[in-house]
């Protein structure tokens, strides 16, 4: 007993210290949005405070970050959304109904295929396609090339959340004579939610930090918050105090999300549980 | 099911729409530049807002991360209808968008039309021969500069003083004071831009000072691959010297943003660097040694020979666009070299693309004392991959150098390597080609 | 392939059980299941078609030509396998950035899976005060955008000034050269990798944990002494799908990283932290040679895939011979 309560004490002490090693840098990069450049240089901890960072930001002539924020939450958050419906309701069908085989290979045959290949030898391809439509610079370009582009890996991963459906559950429905689409909303639907949670969180998360489709297929109006903060590593120096603050304007809604989004992970699973 | 169909309906009619209006604006009167992120740019904006009130034209900026500029320039370049009337192009890509057609001549714009007096060509880089497929200024002019740029060798002042050094003329004398400094212990006595990203343009004054070159273009299809000759050798021991007995370890890592950052806190004294760092060595809120830094001529070789390399950008003229837009950009363009508009440029903190501004009330000016500098060593500027190859040869060949620097190579089996390296690239482009014996 | 195997295992389940035809009014629920499935499947299947299908091809087509731009023109030289043959005598950067990214892919994935289940299984177990806070904290990583991890860790590590060389002052260490000294530089980099992506797999791991039925998981500790088995034998064959698809990701994300590797050290001292994502770019944005990139692309793939089959089949043989064990 003496071992296993020790052994507790050693696992709780290692997570925090692994809580600290993810803290600790994250609160320093934080803290940078607030100095001077010459104390962020010379790593001084405790240094003169400054809103430089943020008015070079968001009040001068260079940067219009706050539109940068506002179009990136336009793109990922449509996406986003879009993503997720046709990933689970995909997923839903080939995991639990059955689709002819040759349609199930050649979905997920491609979409791992195109998932592998690296994503920058294509904007050039899709910068081609945009321009013939005239569409370069516009929301409806970035939104659908995010779309594609994430499709493959919210796709494999409700798949995955739906493999681990209890098949009783189906089988049951379906004796009571439910058809595939009532079976998709009353059962898989508020039991995989959890994992769908999740993968919405990860889809946003690629969404918000895509760097290479936006840098290319944006123009100034729609330009993405992290092209924006890109435009801050230049070729002669990179501007860390902005880019201190660039980061902390950016990642504000994305842990807000998060968080909003874990409440429902548990609110999820409490109705899981009572089912 | 029916109301989740309608609602993606009405999804996607709400995108279309935001995206047609996106995609609307742009009128035809107003010149649009493509033009990168940088610590000049405040500065050159002023110029537009000068020039908008001035003439009441419009300037219409699309700033792009460094990192993207290049791309986003050659798809407009290469669409039917370009998005830009005026790219700004960085002298490392002046070869490959010159030889590929994509710009128009300025005198095809306008019949006769030349640079202004007093503006810079920096080694006639504003110029194409498409005959010879190099720089030269019996070729067309493509562009005009829109920001200078070279490499100036910096000291920092108050260790000079303390140590009672004088202003090297050549690199036995640069050597001996990076040297000294480094035994006092306090500084580094020479910062290197050593880096895989860095060391070819770093590298080149060193070169061209020792009469080597890396590559001589002799003709149409027809180069010399010069790289492994003994001068470019004891170039690159002189940069070792440097790098590894009077600098910081592991020089192989040190790009711009490390070397700005060791002599911006003083920890380093002395180092050959862009003159657009001046700004960031000056200002007081990112530098411990504000005041403190001069620049200088970049020291000669045995003979005399003084270099340094151009990092300028150049601003050409899309041909994929109007005449009326092209003549709306060729007048901006024109109008930015004039002597009034340049002495402005630098007073609101920007490098400028004429030569003769030391005459003027700015060479005088404390605030302004970098001015001779740059005028001098852009008058020895020198261009050193002047062909459409140019980044290719600059990746292998950086690759070699800094192989050379963290010691995986010796000095003379990294010049042969990138000698091989180099050749073989123009080979494959069908380029006469000629070697020198290996070293 | 992977997954698709993984599938028409599961997919096999229901169906086993469930009679083909139903009772009653058996061809209009054939009807609405038919167009259920059409209607779910034709949006990602027309996504795909129109936006990915011809950069797919064109980047493989285009492997086979060397591309020139002149006069404002290109012109399509077909080369045929000229571009390969020059990638397997020529080239030598790619070929070191390969064999960095199998070891980058290899150690980060690795520490990346057993840290993120670990992390998991930490924050079921920790009390809800525990919980709230130790998501928000394991999560925080991947938030940052990899432009800002990259620019933030070179300055987090820089040897003069660096926050850890400071830290390790305090105890009297002398300063490391994290990413100026060769021998490290790539095991830095992987540190960083593991700092940032981590929660993709910690996040996937505790939406899978949360899955597990509690009753099942109930009846299964009886059978089990400890709990190393409970994980071992329980809790890992039960989540086994959304393991092996979370591995799979990480290893082909693992070989796309680019935009941290780009502003932490840009490929060097020399090729030190060299990867393939960061050669591909560099031929095909910096040197404009197209044709010649999309062969390292293609090439790519086939690497990856190696080590995606390696990986699946590593975890899928090591359960099978825990299954054996627990059997005995």
């Amino acid at each position: 007993m003496k071992s296993r309560s020790l052994g507790r004490a050693v696992s709780t002490l290692t997570i925090w210290l692994y809580a600290a090693i993810i803290l600790v840098p994250m609160v320093w990069v934080m803290t940078n949005a607030f100095k001077y450049k010459i104390d962020i240089i010379t790593g001084t901890v405790f240094a003169p405070i400054t809103w430089s960072n943020f008015e070079a930001l968001l009040f001068s002539r260079q940067s219009n970050f706050a539109s940068a924020l506002a179009n990136s939450a336009i793109v990922s958050g449509t996406a986003t959304i879009v993503i997720i419906i046709m990933a689970t309701m995909a997923a839903f069908t080939m995991t639990v109904m059955r689709v002819p085989n040759w349609v199930r290979w050649s979905i997920l045959g491609w979409a791992l295929l195109f998932n592998m290949l690296p994503t920058l030898t294509f904007v050039g391809s899709w910068y081609l396609m945009f321009a013939s439509a005239d569409l370069t610079g516009t929301y409806f370009a970035l939104i659908t090339t995010q779309i594609v582009n994430l499709l493959p890996i919210a796709l494999f991963l409700m798949m995955s959340f739906m493999a681990s459906l209890p098949p009783e559950l189906i089988q049951a429905a379906r004796m009571d004579g439910c058809a595939y689409d009532q079976v998709f909303w009353k059962i898989a639907f508020p039991l995989v939610r959890g994992g769908m949670i999740a993968t919405t969180a990860l889809v946003f998360i690629f969404s918000w930090s895509d760097f290479a489709i936006a840098l290319t297929l944006s123009n100034s109006d729609t330009m993405t918050a992290p092209v924006a903060i890109s435009t801050y590593a230049q070729e002669f120096e990179i501007r860390y105090g902005e880019m201190a603050a660039a980061t902390l304007l950016t990642i504000v809604p994305a842990i807000t999300l998060i968080l909003v989004g874990q409440k429902f992970i548990v609110r999820g699973l409490l109705a899981g549980a009572v089912k | 099911m029916k109301t989740i169909t309608a609602r993606l309906l009405a999804g996607s009619t709400a995108i279309a729409a935001v995206a047609t209006f996106a995609a609307a604006a742009n009128a035809a009167d107003t010149v649009r530049i493509a033009i990168n992120q940088s610590p000049w740019l405040d500065s050159f904006i002023e110029m537009v807002d000068l020039y908008e009130s001035e003439t009441g034209n419009t300037v219409e900026l699309d700033v792009v991360p460094f990192t993207g500029l290049l791309e986003k320039i050659r798809n407009s370049l290469r669409a039917a209808d370009g998005d830009y009337d005026i790219v700004n192009v960085n002298a490392l890509w002046l070869p490959e968008i010159y030889s590929a057609g994509y710009l128009k001549p300025l005198a095809e714009i306008r019949e006769g039309y030349k640079l202004g007096d007093g503006t810079l060509s920096y080694g006639g880089t504003t110029y194409w021969d498409s005959t010879t497929g190099t720089f030269s200024e019996d070729g067309q002019l493509l562009g005009v500069p829109l920001n200078g740029n070279v490499q100036v060798l910096y000291y920092n002042s108050e260790i000079y003083d303390r140590l009672n050094l004088e202003v090297p003329q050549d690199w036995d004398g640069l050597i001996a004071n990076a040297k000294a400094i480094q035994a006092e212990g306090d500084a580094y006595g020479f910062v290197p831009r050593a880096a895989r990203g860095s060391i070819v343009y770093n590298f080149t004054p060193y070169a061209y000072t020792q009469n080597g070159a890396y590559v001589t273009v002799k003709g149409d299809k027809s180069v010399e691959v010069s790289i492994n000759s003994p001068e470019v050798l004891k170039a690159l021991e002189v940069y070792l010297t440097l790098a590894n007995e009077a600098g910081p370890p592991n020089p192989g890592a040190i790009a711009q943003g490390e070397m700005i950052q060791l002599m911006s806190t003083g920890r380093g004294a002395q180092t050959i660097g862009v003159i657009a760092a001046w700004g960031s060595f000056e200002n007081p809120n990112e530098s411990r040694v504000a005041g403190k830094i001069e620049a200088t001529l970049i020291p000669a070789g045995p003979t005399g020979t003084r270099a340094s390399s151009a990092g300028h950008w150049v601003a050409g003229i899309a041909g994929n666009v109007s005449p009326e837009r092209q003549d709306a950009a060729l007048d901006f363009l024109d109008w930015f070299q004039g002597l009034d508009v340049q002495t402005a440029y630098v007073r609101a903190g920007g490098v400028p693309v004429r030569g003769d501004l030391g005459k003027t009330d700015l060479g005088q000016s404390e605030e302004f004392r970098f001015i001779e500098a740059y005028s001098e060593n852009a008058a020895n500027a020198v261009m050193a991959l002047p062909f459409p190859q140019a980044n290719e040869v600059s990746d292998a060949l950086a690759l070699r150098l800094n192989q050379a620097v963290i010691g995986e190579l010796e000095p003379a089996a990294a010049l042969n390597d990138a000698a091989d390296a180099i050749a073989e690239i123009f080979e494959r482009e069908g380029y006469d080609v000629s070697r020198l014996p290996a070293l | 392939m992977s997954a698709a195997s993984l599938h028409s295992r599961t997919a096999g389940k229901p169906s086993a059980g469930i009679p083909p035809t139903g009772r009653g009014g058996a061809p209009r629920k054939a009807r609405r299941n038919r167009r259920w499935m059409i209607f779910s499947l034709l949006p990602v299947v027309l996504f795909f078609v129109v936006l990915s299908v011809f950069p797919v091809f064109n980047l493989i087509g285009t492997s086979l030509y060397d591309v020139r731009w002149s006069g404002g023109d290109s012109t399509y030289h077909f080369i045929g396998l000229e571009n390969y043959r020059q990638l397997f005598s020529t080239e030598v950067i790619y070929w070191a950035g390969l064999r960095n990214t199998l070891i980058f892919a290899v150690c980060a994935v690795t520490a990346q899976m057993i840290l993120g289940f670990s992390m998991a299984l930490a924050v079921k177990r920790a009390g809800a005060m525990g919980r709230t806070l130790l998501t928000g904290i394991f999560l925080l990583p991947i938030v940052v955008p990899p432009i800002v991890i990259g620019s933030v860790w070179r300055l987090v590590l820089g040897r003069e000034f660096g926050l850890a060389n400071g830290f390790l002052g305090l105890f009297g260490i002398p300063p490391v050269d994290w990413l100026g000294n060769p021998d490290i530089a790539l095991a830095s980099v992987i540190f960083v990798d593991v700092w940032h992506w981590t929660p993709f797999v910690f996040i996937l791991m505790l939406a899978g944990l949360e899955a597990i039925d509690e009753e099942v998981l109930e009846a299964a500790r009886m059978d089990v002494r400890s709990s190393w088995q409970e994980i071992r034998h329980v809790i890992v064959p039960m989540m086994l799908p959304t393991i092996v698809i979370t591995l799979m990701f990480r290893i082909i994300l693992s070989f796309k990283v680019f935009d941290e590797v780009y502003l932490l050290t840009s490929g060097g001292p020399g090729t030190a932290t060299e990867v393939v994502n960061f050669s591909i770019y560099r031929v095909f944005f910096n040197q404009d040679r197209v044709g010649y990139g999309s062969a390292m692309a293609v090439i790519t793939l086939f690497g990856m895939t190696l080590a995606i089959i390696v990986g699946r089949g590593l975890l899928v043989r090591k359960r099978k011979n825990d299954e054996r064990k627990l059997e005995q």
